[in-house]
């Protein structure tokens, strides 16, 4: 156990010390500090309703959309939902909240795609990589097993989804503070749910939010950690799991009428349905989906491991 | 002779229906260097690729100081240091964090080991540059230094001279002979020029089409030869070839003006002196020293040897 931590150590040095993957985390900190920029007008957006008359602004503002509403029946749906919310506020009391770090970091959960993205990278790199130096033939002829090297490099993969994932939670939550500030350490909002409005902790949202996208994160990377191990080969791998990353659901959606299209991958990925009791497909459970999860999740590894393992490693 | 250090028995390699090596059974002793000599595509890479476990075997065994490399992987590889091929490193990393990066892998490797290997290599100076910036030869030494981190008992250096000028050949024969007598480690040099390793190596194996045609101790080959190989350039040098064969029967051809001739080393001086008595102008005599290989010319057959 000692001398995999060693490997680990190995394995993060030579991820971190390229510039390439500090690039990935400047582009992260440049995008956050662009959307707090964005975000800027939906925090000037609550201040109305910062002061004591927050009751009378919310109702006056219901009387203007039903005026509105009356002139033209183009955003019916979007003047609609707007009365329920402030009526919501209004019945139970709620003053509506200002817009601060916590609902910033909440709304920054599509980054987590963008995380994907670069584990995906990473993941297609870390052992493609070590071909294309050259370096695979040192680094095997070592007194250590090449399933506890690969298993270094697949941990590896994990730890830097895990870091980089901190550091959009953190550095969006810092930049957050410094725009919009911070009220109170367990913020709650009115969001839409599958049953109308409620009133949720911002931060179970921001759990649930992120956490769920970990899912495809996770079968994505090992994905790409797969299809580099079988052809040495990086750009190959990224290339296959980006477009089966973005084209997924479209997948899904051409094979809907057939029966086995609920074994699809990607028609699992997505726990939502769950929570809002929608599954893409009749028949389908949790445990369902989680069983078709773990299947492929034991085949990706096990396909690497066979081929990582078994493999010569001949001239190039 | 000595302690075993590596054990080839019957090693064979089948990729597809080809047959790239065919049972390849040869041993290295401690503290010797051996060479291992083939035209390109003999075999050779591919036989170390196996020693060192980067291959799998078809059939037969390789054995570390008595470790199988199929049954005791880890005690095996070990004993083994070795560099394959190019010496590629992490171009990214400066050679320090290179040598850090093997010597996190293996058992024992101490601070001091390390700036022990970098002093005998050399490398002092330039070890906190970037590898991406050495050239071949520094990367060359940054290639030993990392295959001697964990002082193992069989060294192993695939085409050690590949890219490197005559200054740089020289040093490496140097380190390679010293750590053979002062450590005892055992080293296997491939190379597909003969007249490169010659001299720094106590036996040569000869490969081609994957089987081992012949193994021949360095030393014994000029030993064993009776006669050598001299030439000599004389004026008039009809009247030297007609005195030669007179005098001692021995048929000399001209070349550029120059006789050719093989005789016993003994008989050189007498050879010279008859000549001088017979007023030829002697400008040169030279030993032609190149039997072994010669020798290796006529095993292969045709002329492979680059």
């Amino acid at each position: 156990m000692n001398n995999f931590f060693q490997l680990l150590i190995n394995e993060q040095i030579k991820l971190y010390i390229r510039k390439s993957t500090w690039t990935m985390y400047i582009l992260i900190a440049a995008l956050v500090i662009g959307l707090a920029f964005i975000s800027n007008y939906a925090a000037d957006q609550t201040e109305k309703y910062q002061d004591d008359n927050w009751r009378q602004t919310l109702q006056d503002e219901n009387k203007e959309t039903k005026e509105d509403m009356e002139q033209e029946n183009m955003t019916q749906n979007f003047h609609s939902s707007r009365i329920e919310k402030n009526n919501f506020y209004l019945e139970n009391d709620i003053q509506p909240r200002n817009y601060d770090t916590w609902q910033f970091v909440m709304e920054n959960k599509f980054l987590l795609s963008l995380v994907s993205l670069l584990t995906i990278i990473v993941a297609a790199g870390i052992v493609a990589n070590e071909f294309k130096w050259g370096t695979i033939k040192l680094l095997l002829i070592r007194p250590i097993t090449r399933t506890k090297i690969l298993a270094s490099k697949y941990v590896s993969v994990l730890l830097f989804a895990l870091f980089t994932l901190l550091f959009v939670l953190i550095f969006s939550w810092v930049v957050g503070a410094l725009f919009f500030g911070v009220s109170g350490m367990d913020p709650h909002i009115v969001l839409r749910q599958s049953e109308g409005y409620a009133h949720v902790s911002i931060i179970e949202q921001i759990i649930k939010g992120y956490g769920l996208q970990l899912v495809t994160l996770v079968m994505m990377a090992t994905f790409a950690f797969m299809i580099s191990t079988i052809f040495r080969q990086s750009s190959l791998a990224i290339g296959i799991a980006i477009f089966l990353m973005l084209s997924g659901n479209a997948i899904v959606g051409f094979f809907s009428n057939y029966n086995w299209a609920k074994y699809i991958l990607f028609a699992n990925t997505d726990m939502n349905q769950y929570i809002n009791g929608s599954p893409m497909f009749e028949g389908m459970s949790l445990g369902f989906s989680i069983t078709v999860l773990v299947v492929y999740y034991v085949i990706f590894l096990t396909v690497s491991w066979v081929f990582f393992t078994k493999r010569d490693v001949a001239g190039h | 002779m000595s302690e075993t250090a590596m054990e080839l028995v019957n090693v064979q390699k089948t990729i597809g229906n080809k047959e790239i090596i065919r049972g390849l059974s040869f041993e290295i002793y401690k503290g010797e260097v051996f060479g291992f000599i083939g035209p390109n595509g003999a075999g050779k890479t591919t036989t170390i690729r196996m020693m060192v476990g980067l291959m799998g075997l078809s059939d037969g065994d390789v054995q570390i100081l008595g470790n199988s490399i199929h049954s005791d992987y880890k005690a095996a590889i070990q004993e083994v240091g070795a560099i394959v091929e190019n010496p590629e490193m992490y171009p990214f990393m400066t050679g320090k964090q290179n040598l850090m990066h093997y010597a996190r892998m293996m058992p024992g490797v101490t601070k001091e080991r390390i700036r022990e290997v970098i002093a005998l290599v050399g490398l002092e100076k330039p070890i906190n540059d970037k590898a991406g910036k050495y050239s071949l030869g520094m990367r060359q030494r940054l290639g030993i230094a990392q295959a001697l981190l964990h002082e193992p008992s069989v060294l192993i250096l695939d085409e050690p001279t590949n890219g490197l000028d005559p200054a740089g050949i020289r040093e490496i024969r140097r380190y390679i002979r010293k750590l053979a007598e002062e450590e005892n480690v055992a080293v296997i040099i491939s190379s597909h020029l003969l007249s490169e390793i010659e001299q720094m190596c106590d036996r040569i194996g000869l490969i081609k089409n994957g089987e081992m045609i012949a193994i021949q101790d360095v030393d014994a080959t000029t030993a064993e030869t009776t006669t050598v190989g001299v030439e000599i350039e004389a004026a008039p040098v009809n009247q030297a070839a007609e005195v030669l064969n007179k005098e001692y029967g021995i048929n000399a051809t001209i070349n550029n003006e120059r006789l050719s001739l093989h005789v016993e080393r003994e008989t050189i001086p007498k050879v010279v002196q008859t000549l001088v008595g017979y007023n030829v102008q002697i400008y040169q005599v030279t030993m032609v020293k190149s039997t072994l290989e010669d020798k290796f010319f006529d095993l292969i057959g045709e002329n492979t040897i680059e």
